[in-house]
C-alpha cells in the first residue's frame, strides 16, 4: 500500500504538468503532396503545438491519385482525417455530401482570421449554406521558358507585351529536329490539353469567353469566342508546336522538365522541383488574348471533418495554418503562393531562393479567373477533356467534338443539380 | 475404412462442414454477398456518402445513351473477339508441342506459365517500356532493321498492343488446361491412329482436338469471363494524366465511374449487365458444346 501511496502523491506533486498531458487532443491532417513538404509541415506543426500544448497534429501525406481514394474510403468508413487538404472545383462535391465542418460559426466568434486573405480564392469556399473550408495557398498560371534553347534560336524572350500571336510564332521557331533525323526532337511547348487549369482556360478566357457559365448550368466551350480560341489551340497543335500525350508520356508528362520543350505554362508547384533544374530558365506572364490578358487561379484549400470529435481543436489548427506564422512557413516552401496579403508582401515569399520575379505569380491574382467549382466538376471535367483527348489523338474533329461536349457536359451538370 | 474418406458418414459429416466453414462464410459473404449488394445498389442512386435513394431501374435506361458506357462495351468486345480466339490457339499450340517428349519440357512449361503468376502491374510497367514511343525497345528493334517508329500504345495501335500483352499474360493458363486434358487422352487410341495409318495432322484433327472439347469449352468460357473482366493491364498500360484511358473497357469505366465520380448506382448497373453479357455467351457455349457432343 504505501509505496503505491507515495507514488500516486508523487504523480499527483506533477500534477500540473501532467495533466495536460493526459487532456491531450490528437488530431490528423492529411493532403497530397509530396516526401519534403512533410517536413515544412512539421514544422508549422511544432509552431502549432507550442502555442497549443494540449493538442498534437499528426500530418499524412499522399500522393494526387491515392489521396483522393484514401479520403473517400476513410469517409465512407467513418474514419475521416480531422483535417484535410481540399481542391477548390470540386470543394462543392465534399461539401453537399454533407462531408465538411461548416466553420462559419467559428469564423463569426473571430471575423479577424480572414483578414487580409485573397478574397477570390476565399470566396469560393463562402457558399450560401455556409463556410466549409479556407483557401490554404493558392496558384496562378504564369509561362516557363527555356532561356537555353531561346538564345540558340535566337527568339527573343517572352515579356508582358506577348500576346499568343507571339507565342505560336515562337513555338513555331522553337520546334525543331536537331538532329536531323526527320522527326522533331524539341518542341515549342509542353502543357496539358486536357484539364483546362495549365493551358486552354486561360487562352479561351484570353478570348473573351469563359467555359461554363456563371451559375455552373450550362457549358458554353462550344459557342462564340470559344470557337475562335479552339482554332488558335487547335492550329498550334496541329502545327507540332505542342507535344502530344505519347510524346509527354515518353518524358514524364513534363517536356520543360526533360529538356525538349522550350515553354510550359504551369503554377508555383514546379519552382522547387525546377530549382535543380541545369539549363537557364525564367518566368512571364500568360500571353494576352485578343480580348484581354487571363489566366487561372485556383486554390488548395483546408476543411475539417463533419465527424470530427474535435472541432474546436480541429478550427484552432485551420485558423493556425491561416495565420501570418503559417503562412511564411508555406512560402518558404516554396510551393505555392501565400493566402494573405500580408504574407505575399513579405520577404518570407519574395525572396525565396531562385532568380525569378515572385510578384508575376501575384500580379496575375487580379487579371485571373477563378477555376470553376461546383458539384460534379470532375465528372464534367472528365467528360469535356476525354472528348478533347480524343481530337488531340486525332480520332475526332475538333469540331465534332464540340458538338457533343455540350450535350454531354451538360447532361452531367444536370445530373448535378 | 480410411480408404473411403471421401464419402463421410453420421458424425463426420459434422466435421466436414466445420472444416469446411471457413472457407464457406468467405464464399458467401464475400462473393454472394458482394453479387448481392451490387444487383441491390443498381436500382439506387448512390455517391458513398449520403443515404442511398431509390431509382428504380433508371441506372439501366440511362445506359444505351451513356457515350462512355457505350464506348467501353465496343472496346470490350472488340478486345473479346481478338483475345479469345488468340488465347485458345496460341496455348493449344503451345500445350500440344510440349506435350511431347523434347528436352527441357519442364523448363519450356516453367517459362510459359511464368506470366500467370507475375504480378500484372509489375508486368505491365515493363511492357510500357517495350512499347514506349520514343525510348522503347520495340521501337529500337524497328530503328536498327530501318523501320519507322510505331505508336504501340497510340491510337491506332493500342487495342492490338493491349490484346497481345493480355494473351501473353493467358498462354500459361490455357497450357496448363490443356496439357491436363490432353495427358487424360489414352495413348493407345493414337497407337491405333498410327497403325491405321492417320498422319500426325489427321491425329490432331481428328483425335486431340475431339477429345479436348471439353477442355476447350471450359477454357473457351474462362477466357470470354477474362477478356471481359480486362481491367490491370489496360490501367497500367492505357490510363492517361487525366484518370481516363485510352482505351477505357467496360471494368474501367465502372471503376472510374464509382470511384472517381461518385456514381455507386450506375457503376452497379453496368457491373450487373456485364454479368449478363459473360452469363449469356457462357449459355451459348454451354448449347455448343452439347450440340457438338462434348458432354
Amino acid at each position: 500500500m504505501k509505496p503505491i501511496f507515495l507514488t500516486m502523491a508523487a504523480l499527483a506533486g506533477l500534477g500540473i504538468s501532467a495533466m495536460p498531458a493526459t487532456a491531450q487532443t490528437e488530431l490528423t491532417y492529411m493532403m497530397w503532396g509530396d516526401p519534403p513538404e512533410i517536413a515544412v509541415w512539421n514544422q508549422i506543426v511544432d509552431e502549432f503545438e507550442a502555442l497549443h500544448p494540449n493538442i498534437s497534429v499528426k500530418v499524412e501525406i499522399a500522393d494526387w491519385d491515392s489521396y483522393w481514394d484514401k479520403l473517400r474510403i476513410q469517409t465512407v468508413g467513418g474514419t475521416a482525417p480531422d483535417i484535410f487538404a481540399m481542391d477548390a472545383p470540386i470543394y462543392p462535391d465534399w461539401q453537399s455530401r454533407g462531408a465538411l465542418l461548416d466553420l462559419s460559426p467559428y469564423l463569426a466568434a473571430s471575423p479577424e482570421v480572414l483578414e487580409g486573405v485573397y478574397p477570390g480564392p476565399l470566396s469560393t469556399y463562402q457558399l450560401d449554406s455556409g463556410t466549409f473550408g479556407l483557401p490554404r495557398d493558392m496558384q496562378t498560371i504564369v509561362m516557363f521558358y527555356n532561356k537555353d534553347m531561346f538564345d540558340a534560336a535566337g527568339v527573343s524572350y517572352p515579356d508582358d507585351s506577348w500576346t499568343l500571336e507571339d507565342l505560336s510564332a515562337a513555338a513555331a521557331a522553337l520546334t525543331l529536329d536537331t538532329n536531323g533525323d526527320g522527326r522533331t526532337d524539341q518542341w515549342g511547348i509542353s502543357t496539358e490539353l486536357w484539364d483546362m487549369e495549365p493551358f486552354w482556360g486561360p487562352v479561351v478566357y484570353s478570348y473573351g469567353a469563359s467555359p461554363i457559365s456563371d451559375d455552373y448550368t450550362s457549358t458554353l466551350v462550344g459557342e462564340g469566342a470559344a470557337l475562335d480560341a479552339w482554332d488558335y489551340i487547335n492550329t498550334l497543335y496541329t502545327s507540332g508546336g505542342i507535344m502530344s500525350d505519347e510524346d509527354l508520356e515518353s518524358y514524364g508528362y513534363d517536356g520543360f522538365l526533360a529538356g525538349v520543350a522550350a515553354m510550359t505554362f504551369s503554377g508555383h508547384w514546379v519552382v522547387p522541383g525546377y530549382a535543380d533544374l541545369t539549363f537557364g530558365w525564367d518566368i512571364a506572364p500568360f500571353p494576352k488574348g485578343p480580348a484581354s490578358r487571363a489566366t487561372l487561379v485556383n486554390s488548395a484549400g483546408i476543411v475539417a471533418s463533419a465527424t470530427t470529435a474535435h472541432p474546436d481543436e480541429a478550427v484552432e489548427f485551420i485558423k493556425f495554418v491561416i495565420s501570418e506564422a503559417g503562412q511564411t512557413r508555406l512560402a518558404e516552401l516554396g510551393f505555392a503562393i501565400p493566402v494573405l496579403d500580408s504574407v505575399v508582401n513579405s520577404p518570407a515569399y519574395l525572396d525565396q531562393p531562385g532568380a525569378i520575379d515572385q510578384t508575376i505569380f501575384t500580379d496575375a491574382v487580379a487579371y485571373a479567373h477563378t477555376k470553376p467549382s461546383f458539384r460534379g466538376y470532375e465528372e464534367w471535367s472528365a467528360t469535356v477533356g476525354d472528348l478533347l483527348s480524343e481530337v488531340w489523338l486525332d480520332e475526332m474533329s475538333m469540331q465534332d467534338a464540340l458538338a457533343e461536349i455540350t450535350p454531354s457536359a451538360d447532361e452531367v451538370l444536370a445530373d448535378n443539380q | 475404412m480410411h480408404t473411403r474418406g471421401i464419402n463421410p458418414r453420421g458424425g463426420q459429416k459434422v466435421w466436414v462442414w466445420i472444416l469446411l466453414a471457413p472457407t464457406l462464410v468467405g464464399l458467401v459473404v464475400g462473393a454472394v454477398g458482394s453479387i448481392a449488394a451490387t444487383f441491390g445498389i443498381s436500382f439506387f442512386s448512390w455517391d458513398l456518402l449520403t443515404p442511398p435513394e431509390w431509382v428504380g431501374i433508371e441506372n439501366y435506361t440511362d445506359l444505351p445513351g451513356n457515350r462512355k458506357f457505350r464506348k467501353a462495351l465496343f472496346n470490350t468486345t472488340m478486345f473479346s473477339i481478338m483475345y479469345v480466339p488468340a488465347t485458345i490457339v496460341i496455348s493449344l499450340v503451345v500445350a500440344v508441342m510440349l506435350n511431347r517428349h523434347i528436352v527441357g519440357k519442364s523448363f519450356f512449361r516453367m517459362i510459359f506459365f511464368l506470366p500467370v503468376i507475375t504480378s500484372p502491374t509489375a508486368v505491365g510497367l515493363v511492357w510500357s517500356w517495350i512499347y514506349a514511343k520514343d525510348k522503347g525497345a520495340l521501337n529500337a528493334v524497328l530503328d536498327v532493321i530501318g523501320m519507322e517508329p510505331v505508336s504501340w500504345l497510340g491510337s491506332k495501335m493500342v487495342l492490338y498492343s493491349v490484346v497481345i500483352v493480355n494473351v501473353w499474360g493467358a498462354i500459361g493458363e490455357g497450357m496448363i488446361i490443356f496439357l491436363a486434358g490432353s495427358q487424360a487422352i489414352p495413348r493407345d487410341v493414337y497407337e491405333a491412329a498410327t497403325i491405321d495409318g492417320a498422319t500426325p495432322f489427321q491425329q490432331f484433327w481428328t483425335l486431340t482436338i475431339p477429345l479436348l472439347l471439353p477442355s476447350l469449352f471450359f477454357q473457351t468460357v474462362l477466357s470470354t469471363i477474362n477478356a471481359f473482366q480486362a481491367f490491370d493491364y489496360v490501367y497500367i498500360l492505357t490510363a492517361t494524366s487525366s484518370g481516363g484511358s485510352s482505351m477505357p473497357t467496360l471494368v474501367f469505366q465502372i471503376y472510374r465511374d464509382g470511384f472517381n465520380f461518385f456514381r455507386m448506382g450506375s457503376a452497379s448497373a453496368q457491373s450487373v449487365v456485364l454479368a449478363l453479357v459473360v452469363l449469356s455467351l457462357t449459355l451459348v457455349y454451354s448449347r455448343l458444346q452439347k450440340r457438338w457432343g462434348g458432354e
